[in-house]
């Protein structure tokens, strides 16, 4: 039998959850990244598919949500409908089961994992919408340097989400 | 990787299968065009949107009430002290126009060459006869040289007379008082006569040689033969020749300098033979 050790969450909580996660997307795509630039290096639904697949304990819930926050990431972006659906997938299901087989509540454990999604999840994104359309502009030297800088700006901004979640957990 | 695939993880392989199933199954129908799969965007944009503009409308009316009311905090109290600055700049304006205008005058006055002019000196007009403004007081006395019979003039011309002077004022005689008289020529014919004070702001023709050519816009000269008024100043100018009134013409001559604005003279402490007189309108010499 697999325990997961985090937290056994209720329905509510994990509802109220995904309204925050996906306000977060919203916001984070429609009017931080318009309004702010910074915000155009932030991945909001990586971050926060890594941060309930981390902490839920839960790796249906942790699928569900990184299913819907990347499809909506798509819909919002206009990028190709279900890239970031798939990838956001992947992601919350390998971060709900390194959450659960792995102490991933250091801090450079997280900021490393949440390097490598980003990597990942550009990687991906890129591929699958190769494949399905023409490339968007962006030459690939570009884009790995905008990863590598999403991928910090990612580490960074999960840093404080995660220790927001530590200090909650410990009050 | 064994671990996770267990029998108890039927769930979460289910849950992963039917994801990926999803998504692939939107990106395939959108590889192949073979079905449109845009109504998905359509439902989720539509259900987002509503969303994003609230949060976007709600970042607009709270930037809005920080822009207009409590960024503003503060700003009447700087609006009162740029007030009080403009009004502080306006007086400092309005001071250096008025040291700006007594420069040019006093410039006008330099142009009468003291070589020329004799001895002078500058004094201030400080005050004014009050019922007939027909005597000025000016700020210099005995104590600089100022007596009775002074010539007092202006770049502009004649301005009258010492009357009366003690150690530091003196009282002038303006050229318009009815006791006031001057030699004069005219500029043209370089006849001569005298000019004489009505008492208001005009000179009558006292008398001439020969008033047959008079005509308005010729201008009087002082002649020096008064013993008063150095010769060649400005005296006046014709402004109507009316008909004859006994021995002359009624002739009305309107003084060169201005009476009623004076505020800087020239006392001739000198009783030079003749000057040369700065054009008042261009300041410079003219014989």
């Amino acid at each position: 039998m697999t325990i997961y050790p985090m937290a056994r969450a209720s329905t509510f909580a994990m509802i109220g959850k995904f309204a925050v996660a996906l306000v977060a997307v919203v916001v984070s795509q429609g009017i931080l990244s318009f309004k702010f630039t910074v915000f155009g290096f932030f991945d909001l639904p990586l971050i926060f598919s890594v941060y309930y697949g981390f902490t839920l304990g839960n790796p249906v819930a942790s699928i569900v949500i990184g299913s819907s926050l990347g499809l909506m990431q798509d819909s919002l972006s206009g990028a190709v409908l279900g890239a970031n659906g798939l990838s956001k997938t992947i992601i919350g299901f390998f971060a709900a089961t390194a959450g659960s087989k792995f102490a991933v509540d250091q801090q450079v454990t997280r900021i490393l994992a949440l390097f490598l999604f980003t990597i990942g999840d550009g990687l991906l994104v890129t591929i699958l919408g190769l494949m399905v359309g023409p490339a968007s502009g962006a030459t690939y030297s570009g884009a790995l340097g905008s990863w590598a800088l999403s991928a910090m700006f990612n580490g960074l901004l999960g840093l404080v989400l995660f220790a927001y979640h530590d200090w909650h957990a410990t009050t | 990787m064994s671990r996770i695939v267990s029998a108890s993880n039927k769930p979460t392989w289910i849950a992963l299968g039917i994801a990926l199933a999803l998504q692939t199954g939107l990106i395939s129908f959108q590889a192949r065009r073979r079905i449109d799969a845009s109504f998905v965007r359509m439902w989720i944009l539509d259900s987002l949107a509503p969303m994003e503009k609230l949060v976007d409308r709600s970042t607009y009316s709270f930037s809005y009430i920080w822009e207009r009311y409590v960024a503003l905090i503060g700003v009447h109290d700087e609006n009162q002290r740029l007030s009080h600055q403009v009004d502080e700049l306006q007086m400092e304006l309005h001071r250096d126009r008025e040291d700006l205008t007594e420069l040019q005058r006093l410039r006008a006055l330099l142009s009468l060459s003291p070589a020329d002019m004799g001895k002078t000196v500058v004094a201030r007009v400080i005050g004014r006869d009050p019922a007939r403004s027909q005597t000025v007081t000016i700020d210099k006395g005995t104590a600089h040289g100022v007596r009775p019979d002074s010539a007092v003039i202006t770049p502009e011309g004649v301005v009258g007379r010492v009357i009366h002077s003690s150690n530091f004022f003196s009282i002038v005689q303006l050229i318009v008082d009815s006791q006031s008289a001057v030699g004069v020529l005219l500029q043209s014919t370089r006849r001569q006569g005298i000019v004489r004070g009505t008492g208001g702001r005009e000179l009558d023709l006292d008398y001439i040689d020969d008033d047959n050519d008079l005509k308005p816009g010729d201008a009087f000269l002082s002649s020096g033969l008064d013993r008063i008024y150095p010769k060649g100043l400005p005296v006046g100018v014709i402004t109507s020749v009316g008909p004859r009134r006994g021995l002359l013409k009624t002739v009305e001559i309107k003084p060169s300098a201005d009476l009623g604005r004076l505020e800087e003279v020239i006392c001739v402490l000198e009783h030079p033979q003749s000057v040369e007189v700065a054009d008042p309108a261009q300041g410079a010499s003219s014989p």
